[in-house]
């Protein structure tokens, strides 16, 4: 205790502890505010419950917005994989000749399948999406050009636009067809999406530390004539700190806990409407649950923040407390 | 033990609670701080705990100037003095036991050891019986008592005591100090700061007085 600054022999004898003690002196300190601390909590559990709730409703946002964009992402990259490149062949080319352009843009770099579509298949495909069955039956010949669907080997949309040009130089191939725009604003809106679940997350982030903030000032004010009497007898700051800190880390642990439940029910509560419409689009889309790894993150960023709030209050209010 | 060299404290920057303060204390000796209130007991006292710093002059204890601790230093070095306070300032949640014990948890003394050193100073003064019960339903005096043994248990070389019996009846006051003799005479150095003339003067031990802030009397007792 290199710090003890005014030994008497008498003093010196009786509190100068070694390095070994001192180390489970503090680990057992840590045991007994973290359990105290949380019983203090239970001794109040509706008072704890609201706290709690509130740092969870803040939670819940973000981390659902989350949680939805994350499971966004999957879906953009099934999207992506399914991006196609139609290649129309020019109109009159036999089937023959249209089986060998198929060849060649297979032969492409850069090119992962092809599906040659003929012009008879191309119209019975028109007929049946329109149902204007009668009308066409009417045309004279066939007027639609044989296509080659061609899956690219990249998704990335710039390669993809490269590998269209490309396409087009193949003899025989009138025009290389690819509609990546939705895809692209998909993209943005992901992209838009992510920065609002960011600022949401930071604006409620702030919000968990008032709530955590405040219920700890309240509780250093409860505690105040503690406080000022362990100061007087010779307590560090940081011991007078740590029942607050432990709190608060209860009070974000708890909150993290309630974000969680809620998160679990909302999706269940959620996912029956929500995969009926994705099916209605065609497309298989489920509501994504928090698996361990989410849990983890979820339950970690609680317990700081609550941690953190605590700590911020707790310094702001101890600099205040001087003992009479 | 103690040394006040031309000491000065004024808060405000006007009123002044001490000026040109200038004694010595030595160690294993008792002395009585005395003076009408408001004299500037409580703010000798406080520049001694280091609850405030002169406004002029030095505060010496244990031959360390105090005003240049650092302010981490200053819990470890109020670990050293124990002080005894007029409305004992007790913890009314935890129990007797408890209350004396929290010196010892603040320092993280091992809990067997801390029990043996708890109960060593309750039975000092007489509450060992009390040990369970909570401050609210001892006595007045019974409560000075508990907030002596918290103010002794960890042995301190230095016990401070404001008005320790300001709110005691007679025999309850003389007790009281009869402890604080009791603990001077195996070595610790005691300063009792009180306006019970009576008793003090029954008492025969070097008597410091204050008069609005000055030392206006140091007397030696044979």
């Amino acid at each position: 205790m290199s710090r003890d600054p005014s030994p008497s022999p008498r003093g010196a004898r009786t509190h100068r502890p070694t390095g070994g003690v001192r180390w489970r002196a503090w680990a057992r300190h840590h045991r007994t505010m973290a359990v105290d601390s949380g019983r203090r909590l239970l001794r109040r559990p509706l008072g704890s419950l609201m706290t709690m709730l509130a740092i969870a409703i803040a939670l819940v946002l973000p981390a659902g917005l989350w949680l939805t964009l994350d499971s966004a992402r999957l879906l953009d990259a099934e999207l992506e994989e399914s991006a196609t490149l139609t290649a129309y062949l020019e109109i009159g080319i036999a089937e023959g000749e249209a089986g060998r352009i198929e060849e060649a843009l297979a032969a492409q770099a850069g090119v992962a399948g092809t599906r040659l579509i003929t012009a008879a298949e191309g119209m019975a495909e028109f007929q049946q999406a329109l149902g204007l069955r009668d009308a066409l039956m009417r045309l004279e010949g066939n007027p639609l050009p044989a296509s080659v669907v061609v899956r690219p080997g990249d998704p990335d949309p710039e390669a993809v636009r490269g590998l269209a040009e490309a396409l087009e130089g193949v003899p025989g191939v009138d025009e290389v067809r690819l509609d990546l725009a939705w895809l692209e604003r998909l993209r943005h809106l992901a992209e838009l999406g992510q920065r609002v679940t960011l600022a949401l997350g930071v604006l409620f982030g702030l919000g968990v530390l008032l709530v955590v903030g405040n219920t700890i000032r309240l509780a250093v004010e409860n505690r105040r004539q503690e406080i000022e009497v362990v100061t007087l007898i010779g307590a560090t700051h940081a011991f007078v700190r740590r029942p607050f800190l432990y709190s608060g880390a209860w009070f974000g642990l708890g909150g993290g806990l309630l974000a969680w439940g809620l998160l679990t029910l909302g999706s269940d509560w959620l996912s029956a409407p929500v995969s009926a419409l994705a099916a209605s689009y065609g497309a298989s889309f489920h509501l994504p649950r928090l698996g361990p790894e989410g849990s983890t993150i979820l339950l970690g960023c609680s317990t700081l923040l609550g941690w953190l709030g605590a700590w911020i209050a707790v310094n702001r209010h101890l600099a205040e407390i001087r003992p009479r | 033990m103690i040394a006040f060299e031309h000491v000065g404290k004024r808060y405000g920057g006007r009123f002044e609670a001490l000026a040109n303060i200038d004694f010595r204390v030595r160690r294993g000796e008792m002395v009585f701080l005395t003076g009408h209130s408001g004299a500037g007991k409580s703010s000798l006292l406080r520049l001694i705990m280091r609850l405030e710093r002169p406004s002029r002059g030095k505060v010496r204890v244990a031959g360390h100037d105090i005003d240049r601790l650092h302010h981490s230093q200053i819990p470890f070095y109020r670990r050293q003095i124990g002080v005894v306070f007029q409305d004992h300032q007790l913890l009314f949640d935890r129990s007797i036991f408890h209350n004396v014990a929290l010196p010892l948890e603040i320092q993280g003394v091992e809990h067997r050891e801390a029990a043996r050193r708890v109960r060593a100073s309750l039975d000092k003064v007489g509450l060992l019986h009390r040990e369970g019960a909570l401050p609210i339903e001892l006595s007045g005096g019974e409560q000075q008592r508990v907030g002596i043994a918290r103010a002794v248990v960890n042995k301190p070389a230095l016990l401070l005591a404001d008005e320790p019996t300001g709110n005691l009846d007679p025999q309850l006051s003389a007790d009281i100090m009869t402890l604080f003799e009791d603990f001077n005479r195996i070595g610790t150095t005691v300063m009792v700061a009180s306006h019970d003339l009576a008793l003090i003067a029954r008492l025969r031990h070097r008597t410091l007085r204050l008069h609005d802030g000055r030392l206006v009397a140091d007397e030696e007792v044979a």
